[in-house]
């Protein structure tokens, strides 16, 4: 459905994506993930039409976003970051502007009006200004604007930024709706979104796809296991040689201290936490935590982003 | 041209749902009958003469023409670009150019109706008994829209370069006082400037055009064409720098 290859976007000396290649497939849903400024937001716009590609091809649904640009727009329902809207214009009547400029006729344009804002759950507010909406629901607006030419593709620009967390879950759950019958691009810099919404990730970082795959994939190749433990300090001096002369064990980090307590990540074979726990145990050691540390999309994430950040800001940040 | 009825009517719905569009107009309607009482006294009750002073005959139209169209075209790109809506509009399937024609032809309509106020007083001096040539008033209305329409492109222009409001009006501002002013200076300085220079500026000189033909109640096409020309090219450069804002991003 969409295909991205080889994409570079420069603004002036600044490359802002860099060489970004992906394919979606019709139905899919894809979240696209990263840091604020990693290119998610211009990846977008080249893809919905509004920013020419500086070099590479997009097309969508087998149409060049640069030659075939309103065969492209016809099918892609956007809705940009900003939740573009005339607020002196009554939510109904920003529905059958959309309408309009997509060619529905009068009586096709209410019809649907009234099918998309039923959808979002703004059909008693269609004659509200728009300017009174409140955030969330001048969010769930914009999505029905998107929704209303009933495109083939969704692309949603950071679609639950700004809300409060109540209405962060009725958007999530719409789109979570949408998404059975369209394919959906969606970006966000919040993790738990994109793992409750989209089975496939891209991750971005500094305008390069740092992961792509599903996210079972992504946390079983990328993730690692590792247990967690901490302790009263001062306990005993050598808790670091101990635990690694453990069987299994590969590597063990101290992570300082924190108040009283210390704490260590332990990393090696299988699941050493029972192991672990005689030793305390024999020991006498006063054990706060251990507990074992799945791998979970976030983490993946911080890792790819420090990793691929420059030493000196990565060492600030963690 | 797709979309472009869209577009003209969401623009036109747009300038009068803000109160700024009916303010100008109650003003220029004020404005407009003051200089008509005030020409119609001094011209000892010359009905005609009176009613194209004020539809571009006398200086009085044209010092709105100044500030009017600029005021009103400032925002219609630049602040839609700042606030995403160009965005919306260019990700739609409708070409850039009906984008930046809707919103011309939106705010000519405007203008339209505000020197319709001719029509006005036209009407209100024939039930008092005078004989108002309605020819000669329909000809000076045209060519006061049509005027209107050259400044709203140049403003459109300013509105697609510029990126705050207040920097595209007064770009648009001074543009308009050098268009008033060139033709002027270049009779002036015949002599002195280029003789091609001089003939260059005196094609563009908008108030000799217009006082040569709607004033007069000639309706020569050749003067149409001549703002028709200029309105054209000043849309497509606004075309362009809307496009420009793409590659800018």
């Amino acid at each position: 459905m969409i295909s991205v290859q080889h994409l570079t976007r420069r603004f002036g000396p600044h490359v802002a994506v860099d060489d970004v290649s992906f394919q979606l497939e019709r139905g899919e849903v894809v979240g696209f993930l990263g840091p604020n400024g990693a290119g998610k937001t211009t990846t977008m716009r080249v893809l919905t039409g509004f920013l020419p590609p500086s070099s590479g091809t997009v097309t969508v649904d087998g149409f060049d976003v640069l030659r075939d640009s309103m065969e492209v727009r016809q099918r892609i329902g956007y809705l940009p970051e900003s939740v573009p809207l005339y607020r002196e214009h009554r939510v109904q009547e920003m529905l059958w502007f959309q309408g309009r400029l997509r060619g529905l006729s009068r009586e096709e344009a209410r019809r649907r009006a009234g099918v998309v804002l039923e959808r979002v759950g703004m059909a008693e507010r269609a004659r509200s200004l728009i300017g009174r909406l409140s955030k969330g629901q001048r969010q769930r607006v914009g999505l029905a604007v998107a929704l209303l030419p009933e495109p083939d593709v969704l692309v949603l620009d950071e679609p639950t930024s700004g809300l409060d967390p109540l209405q962060r879950l009725e958007v999530r759950r719409l789109i979570q709706e949408l998404s059975r019958e369209r394919t959906v691009l969606l970006s966000s810099h919040i993790l738990p979104e994109i793992e409750a919404v989209c089975p496939r990730v891209i991750i971005l970082h500094r305008g390069r796809v740092a992961a792509d795959g599903t996210q079972a994939k992504l946390v079983e190749e990328r993730g690692e296991t590792f247990v967690r433990l901490e302790l009263l300090s001062g306990t005993n001096a050598d808790v670091s040689a101990q635990l690694g002369a453990l069987p299994g064990v590969r590597e063990v980090a101290a992570l300082g201290r924190a108040g009283e307590f210390e704490a260590f990540e332990i990393r090696g074979e299988g699941e050493p936490c029972e192991s672990i726990g005689r030793l305390c145990h024999v020991n006498g050691w006063v054990v706060r935590e251990l507990s074992l540390q799945r791998p979970t999309l976030e983490r993946i994430f911080a890792r790819i982003a420090f990793e691929l950040e420059p030493a000196g800001r990565s060492e600030g940040a963690a | 041209m797709k979309g472009l009825g869209a577009i003209f009517r969401r623009e036109l719905a747009g300038l009068f749902l803000a109160p700024l569009a009916w303010i100008l107009l109650f003003l220029v309607l004020l404005y407009q009958a003051y200089f008509f009482l005030l020409v119609l006294g001094a011209k000892g009750g010359e009905v005609n003469g009176s009613l194209v002073f004020v539809l571009g005959g006398g200086l009085p139209f044209w010092l709105l023409l100044l500030v009017l169209p600029a005021l009103l075209t400032m925002r219609m790109i630049s602040e839609e670009s700042r606030s995403g809506m160009l965005e919306f509009l260019l990700t739609s399937p409708v070409s850039d150019a009906a984008v930046v024609l809707g919103k011309a032809l939106a705010v000519t309509t405007f203008f339209a109706l505000a020197w319709a106020s001719g029509f006005l007083f036209a009407l209100l001096v024939q039930l008092l008994g005078a004989r108002p040539d309605w020819g000669l008033v329909a000809c000076a209305w045209l060519g006061a829209t049509l005027a209107s329409a050259f400044f709203c492109s140049l403003g459109l222009v300013s509105s697609a370069f510029f990126s705050t409001p207040l920097l595209a009006a007064f770009m648009t501002i001074l543009a308009n006082i050098a268009l008033y002013a060139l033709p002027s200076l270049a009779r002036a300085w015949r002599g002195r400037v280029g003789e091609l220079l001089g003939a260059a500026l005196e094609r563009v000189d908008v108030l000799a055009h217009f006082q040569g033909s709607f004033v007069s109640g000639a309706l020569d096409s050749a003067h149409v064409l001549f703002f028709l020309a200029w309105i054209a090219a000043a849309l497509f450069l606004a075309v362009r720098a809307v496009e420009s804002r793409r590659w800018l991003g």
